[in-house]
């Protein structure tokens, strides 16, 4: 089984919540709410172990105390659940006897926060605060299920380090911030990679104006390792956002085979590539373009390296950017197995670029978080006669709780799933 | 052979979409001759509402291209599983794209995954994961209905992805997946009946690294039994949902602006008869880009449970 080592992106994740962090060095520390994380013992441990939060010091802030945590690797019999620890038995039967009064708990605040320093196991906590919870016994059960749970929540002291895959990831980024994948969702993702027909033979051709690397991290990832499959992946800036891909940890061979390119060199290097003689002229036109349009570059590890990647290549011969243009340029003239776009600009200038580079019977996937844009393209799609079985669609997801006598769908749910734009090409 | 990669024109013995409409499409053999019910060999013609296809004609046809038929026209497309899945013949209910798709990204299969199904049913997901873990993976896939197991061996070997997949004929849940696969298994997928039944079989398939499970059942009640199985075994990251897809009608119409201000003004005889006639004929039409939703939409198709088998639980 695969251990984690430095350099690695992990999932931390602690109950339902999870996070995606780099391991950088042995001094990186996670942030978790009030909780910091040292993650040195992470080292060479297997993946899907559990560790427990040991407080190391406490300080205080703002909103509370922050406190320090070594982690340390969990034994079996610290793995069992709450309630097995606890054994709670006597339940009331409703809620009449409760009243919100704010006496329910005599343990004040301090007390716990003292507790919480002195024990670190939250089952302990929990139990003191049960024994002195005055309403605990009377509740119902599915109440005490639900207070525990959310005491469980607080004071939980283990977290499990998960290695990134797709699944875990998307999750991740559209909890935390969906606008920065273009808010693409779970089952508009799966739909993407099922239309396009990615898979280990082929040679695809993806556009993409920021999210987050997911896009080009979810199509190598469904053209494998070890595979034939090329993927050319376009992008609007100067470095693509890559933080996904990298997560996934791919093997050299397989990251090779997405050619990262900017759309306007790329194409110029298509169009003109013999012509082209000075390399400072496009270089300098790629940056002005690329000022006109809005950057959300915040989180892009890959930068740096690309750079200074770049620097010694320049020294030895052209600079990999030119490089890869000219490797994408021969994918080009061979046409592509398929076409997916998600464009923050407007998608038919894109489209009309990048359609003839699609062979004939081959599916094309176009996303949009508005359903206006793909209206639009769907009616100039229709008009060329290039595309045929044209279909606009969207969806409704809902999760469910399913319990003994307690299921109903879960209360909140995402009420914007995104649009596809799916058709397939023409001779 | 047309399922296994992108290909360019069509062979004789490839299966290919024939598209007539965005309601229309049809799977066709690139066969010149058939064997008809008296058990003679004829030329193969296609019929269509728009007149017949010579089947002879289109091969070596490149895909995409639009060929004639003898009233009409159509275009030939390369299939894969979103269109096979429209076209197939169906031998039992089917699971759609939007419920597929979920179902792939959930389970995480990828190429080189190890999957196994149950049932095989018509083979619609089947294509799925085949194409998803090819060339590198492989799926095992279980009907309890002979025939159906047959059939569907038959057509993947026809589809050029034999290689890639073993059909089984048995009874998962009396009798599981055979000893074989015993930790074999990156995923599990079930459609069952009663999946509780099989969800001890699918811990056994699973590797002991772990790995994923999911369930598709029509009825809540089924997904209950199964959590509840879920649960006992060990499992994790349990989660239900329900995946519907909508498709937007797309039209431009034009509406009329009428004019309602002259009424407020009194009739005069003479410009009378003009302001009527006016009236009558709208003075403007507006024109809008709508889209609107489909009169009857699927509102159901199944529970999907998935599940996480943590690893180095103890099969024993």
């Amino acid at each position: 089984m695969a251990v984690i080592q430095l350099g690695d992106y992990i999932v931390i994740q602690r109950q339902k919540y999870t996070k995606l962090q780099k391991f950088g060095s042995l001094d990186a520390t996670a942030t978790l709410g009030k909780e910091h994380l040292e993650l040195k013992s992470l080292l060479d441990q297997p993946y899907d172990s559990t560790f427990k939060m040991c407080v190391k010091e406490s300080k205080a802030g703002k909103r509370g105390a922050q406190r320090q945590h070594s982690l340390e690797l969990c034994s079996e019999n610290e793995l069992r659940s709450i309630r097995d620890v606890l054994n709670i038995s006597s339940s009331g039967a409703d809620n009449r006897d409760i009243s919100d009064n704010g006496e329910a708990q005599a343990l004040k605040s301090s007390d716990i926060e003292q507790m919480r320093e002195a024990c670190n196991e939250s089952s302990k906590i929990i139990e003191k605060l049960v024994e002195n919870s005055k309403t605990f016994h009377t509740r119902t059960e599915y109440s005490q299920d639900k207070y525990l749970l959310k005491k469980e929540k607080k004071y939980f002291e283990f977290v499990q380090i998960r290695q990134p895959t797709i699944r875990l990831m998307v999750d991740i980024f559209h909890r935390q911030d969906a606008d920065k994948i273009m808010g693409i969702r779970v089952d508009t993702l799966s739909q993407i990679i099922s239309y396009s027909g990615i898979s280990g033979f082929g040679s695809y051709l993806l556009y993409e104006s920021g999210t987050n690397g997911l896009l080009p991290a979810a199509m190598l990832n469904s053209m494998g390792a070890a595979t034939d499959s090329t993927l050319v992946h376009m992008h609007p800036g100067n470095v693509p956002q890559k933080q996904a891909v990298l997560a996934l940890k791919l093997p050299l061979e397989q990251q090779q085979r997405c050619i990262s390119v900017n759309l306007y060199s790329v194409l110029r290097e298509f169009y003109q590539g013999d012509k082209l003689e000075t390399v400072e002229v496009t270089e300098e036109s790629v940056k002005t373009e690329d000022n006109a349009i809005e950057q959300s570059e915040d989180i892009e590890p890959s930068s740096k390296k690309f750079k200074l990647d770049e620097s010694r290549n320049l020294s030895k011969g052209p600079p990999r950017w030119q490089l890869e243009n000219k490797r994408a340029a021969t994918l080009m003239n061979d046409k592509f197995d398929s076409l997916v776009m998600a464009a923050k600009e407007h998608p038919s200038s894109i489209l009309q670029a990048l359609l003839p580079l699609i062979k004939p019977s081959r599916p094309i996937v176009i996303f949009s978080t508005c359903k206006e844009l793909l209206q639009e393209t769907y009616m100039e799609l229709k008009a060329t006669g290039k595309v045929t079985n044209l279909h606009l669609t969207s969806n409704w997801m809902r999760t469910y709780q399913i319990l003994p006598n307690r299921t109903h769908p879960e209360v909140n749910m995402s009420g914007n799933s995104g649009y596809l734009l799916t058709g397939y090409t023409l001779k | 052979m047309s399922f296994l990669k992108p290909k360019t024109h069509i062979e004789q013995g490839d299966i290919v979409i024939l598209y007539l409409s965005v309601n229309s499409m049809h799977a066709i053999e690139a066969v010149p001759t058939i064997v008809n019910k008296k058990g003679e060999t004829i030329a193969h013609i296609f019929q269509t509402p728009y007149g017949s296809l010579k089947v002879q004609s289109i091969i070596g046809v490149e895909y995409g291209s639009r060929v004639e038929l003898s009233k009409g026209w159509a275009y030939v497309l390369q299939p894969n599983p979103e269109l096979w899945t429209q076209t197939l013949p169906h031998r039992t209910q089917i699971i759609y794209t939007p419920d597929i798709s979920m179902i792939l990204h959930q389970l995480e299969v990828r190429p080189g995954a190890v999957v196994v199904e149950s049932g095989t049913g018509s083979g619609s997901l089947s294509h799925y994961f085949l194409r998803a873990l090819k060339p590198t993976g492989h799926l095992h896939t279980f009907d309890f209905h002979e025939a159906r197991a047959d059939q569907a061996r038959d057509e993947f070997k026809r589809h050029g992805l034999g290689d890639f997949v073993t059909v089984y004929h048995r009874d998962v849940c009396n009798l599981g997946f055979t000893s074989e696969l015993d930790g074999v298994a990156d995923a599990v997928f079930l459609d069952l009946p009663a999946p509780d039944l099989a969800v001890p079989h699918a811990f056994k398939a699973l590797k002991l690294s772990g790995g994923r499970f999911c369930s598709f059942s029509p009825c809540i009640e089924q997904s209950q039994r199964c959590i509840n199985g879920l649960i006992k075994l060990g499992f994790t990251e349990i989660c239900s949902m329900e995946v519907l897809q909508q498709e937007s009608v797309i039209k431009t119409r034009s509406l009329p602006v009428i004019d309602l201000e002259f009424l407020k003004m009194p009739k005069s005889s003479e410009a009378n008869s003009i302001d009527d006639s006016k009236a009558k004929e709208p003075k403007e039409l507006k024109k809008y880009l709508t889209s609107s939703c489909p009169q009857v939409l699927p509102g159901h198709t199944g529970f999907l449970t998935f599940a996480t088998l943590p690893p180095n639980i103890p099969k024993a």
